[in-house]
């Protein structure tokens, strides 16, 4: 799969963070319920990120 | 905290800001790249701090905690969207990247203007940022007034504070232009992330660890740890809140200008990766500075108040709490700066100079560097009118915004997008947004945020489908992106080629 394909993986990261907390997550008034679930969508959207852009260093400048 | 204790940090922090501001100047810029871009040639570290200290305002600091003291754990939603919707740079970066350096655009509304060969879409965009980001602005400058006021208890008044503030961001972009707002940017940026993490370490400290704050959460303000929580998150206005927000770092001039200033792709990827990170820790901290005051002063009278009286607070020394609120006032105008120069760089290239044509670059530069001062004075007035949730307002700013975005997505991936259709959809967008606004924000139902994007990209589409699209320029366009981005370093082509051979 081309590299650049894995932002769907972040979109699909994004519709988690909407669905999630307010279906199974709503009644969790702990720390583990919405605040980790975001936090850990957070940390995916990082990793993401960084595997998606490394292509940026083949680049060349001129 | 006393009076001269804060008046005598903010001197001491200016001359260090005015002494990298000076530092950071590389002779005369005549031209408009130059002073509005650094002559595309900014490395992937200042610009990750920049970036950061641009988009991360006084919102975040006061109005991020002050959102999770009233509304809960879904302010840390909103702000993890809108933190996942700059992987939109992944996407975009590289292609603004290839365009700004062939046909040298200094503003993304040159961009589209160019794209669609339309002065009227660059001047419509230019103008449309400006009547949505000065309030902005004026929600940063009010976000300084309130902090400084409520920190001394009133000793310095709301007015004394935004008046400084407008001050130094003026003074800050006519040193170097973006240069040196890039460079007091990242002084800011450096020493708000040591600051506000310490804050966030020791109040947590003081109220007997981060285990103890979320049981006193979860037993005394259970609704605070769920959405839809203690009631300001229902679905429905977050969907209004989180929308707008999720295409800031494509609709936001000041942050998608950013996009045509790295020297290379790589500085690009350091600055999208730093500021992530920069981001995700930024936000951790603001949000349990929220949950740290709900916990330990559950009956403030507003919620903006949260981070005042945490900072003023016994868990914070007196000095470590003036370092940040200076850092607090340093990230508003690190932020207004940033869209003063852009706003600037948009009236003088996409609104004097289409309006006036043949008009010399050091002429544009001028009336570029005479508008800075303008813009910064609009916003003053707009905050001195105080208006109540800091937050509320600028999302307003973002709501509005969303009308590019169509058009924008368009110009790199949609051919048959004209320059009617981008027209339409900015204007048509920009003045339902307002009438939205103007009307109590409610429309069956649903907010001007989650009506935005959809009314924009009906226009976009519906009117680009009834005329027809400039094939030359697209062509030019998108011959110009595969050029580009399909450069790879010569060294790794010659590594293939040669482990292909063997």
């Amino acid at each position: 799969m081309k590299r650049s394909k894995w932002i769907w993986l972040v979109w699909a990261v994004v519709l988690l963070s909407y669905l999630v907390p307010y279906t199974l997550l709503s009644g969790v008034a702990f720390w583990y319920g919405s605040f980790l679930f975001w936090m850990l969508a957070g940390l995916a959207i990082i990793a993401l990120n960084v595997f998606i852009t490394k292509d940026f260093e083949e680049h060349s400048n001129d | 905290m006393t009076e001269s204790l804060i008046w005598w940090s903010i001197a001491i922090y200016l001359l260090i800001a005015i002494g990298i501001a000076i530092m950071s100047r590389q002779g005369p810029s005549e031209s408009m790249s130059g002073y509005f871009l650094g002559n595309r040639q900014m490395n992937g570290f200042v610009s990750a701090l920049s970036y950061s200290a641009t988009t991360y305002s006084a919102f975040m600091m006061v109005g991020l905690a002050g959102l999770t003291y009233a509304g809960g754990v879904g302010a840390l939603g909103f702000e993890i969207i809108y933190f996942a919707g700059v992987s939109l740079v992944a996407v975009f970066g590289p292609k603004f990247w290839a365009v700004g350096k062939k046909f040298g655009y200094v503003t993304p509304s040159e961009m589209l203007g160019h794209r669609y060969n339309s002065k009227h879409v660059a001047m419509a965009v230019s103008i449309a940022s400006c009547i949505f980001l000065i309030p902005y602005s004026a929600v940063q400058l009010a976000g300084v007034g309130y902090l400084l006021q409520g920190i001394t208890d009133g000793a310095i008044t709301f007015t004394t504070g935004v008046v400084l503030a407008t001050v130094i961001a003026i003074f800050f972009s006519y040193i170097a232009g973006i240069r040196s707002v890039m460079w007091t940017d990242s002084l800011q940026a450096i020493m708000m992330i040591v600051a506000s993490t310490l804050v966030a370490f020791l109040v947590i400290q003081g109220l007997g660890g981060f285990g103890a704050l979320f049981d006193t959460l979860a037993t005394e303000h259970p609704q605070s740890l769920t959405v839809p929580g203690p009631g300001l998150f229902s679905f429905v206005t977050f969907l209004g809140l989180t929308i707008p927000w999720f295409f800031f770092s494509i609709s936001n001039p000041q942050v998608s200008q950013r996009l045509f200033m790295p020297s290379s792709l790589r500085s690009m990827r350091h600055m999208l990766i730093g500021f992530l990170v920069f981001g995700f820790i930024y936000t951790m901290v603001s949000v349990l500075w929220g949950f740290s005051a709900l916990a330990a002063f559950p009956s403030l009278a507003s919620a903006d108040l949260a981070t005042p009286t945490l900072l003023a607070s016994e868990f914070v020394p007196p000095v470590l709490g003036v370092i940040v609120m200076i850092g607090i006032m340093a990230a508003a105008v690190s932020t207004i700066d940033s869209i003063m120069l852009t706003l600037a760089s948009m009236v003088s290239r996409d609104v004097y100079a289409n309006v006036k044509p043949n008009v010399s670059e050091k002429r544009q530069l001028l009336v570029g560097k005479f508008v800075v001062p303008v813009i910064a004075l609009m916003a003053l007035a707009f905050a001195e009118l105080q208006l109540d949730l800091i937050a509320v307002l600028s999302v307003a700013a973002s709501s509005g915004l969303v009308a590019m975005v169509p058009a924008l997505i368009g110009a790199f991936y949609w051919k048959r997008g004209t320059g009617v259709g981008a027209l339409v959809s900015v204007v048509g967008t920009s003045a339902f947004v307002l009438l939205m606004y103007a009307t109590g924000n409610s429309l069956l139902g649903l907010p001007a945020g989650v009506w935005g994007i959809v009314v924009a990209s009906v226009l976009f589409v519906s009117v680009s489908l009834m005329t027809k699209p400039h094939q030359a320029s697209s062509d030019a366009f998108f011959t110009a992106i595969a050029e580009e981005l399909g450069k790879k370093r010569r060294t790794t082509t010659e590594q293939a080629t040669k482990e292909a051979a063997a």
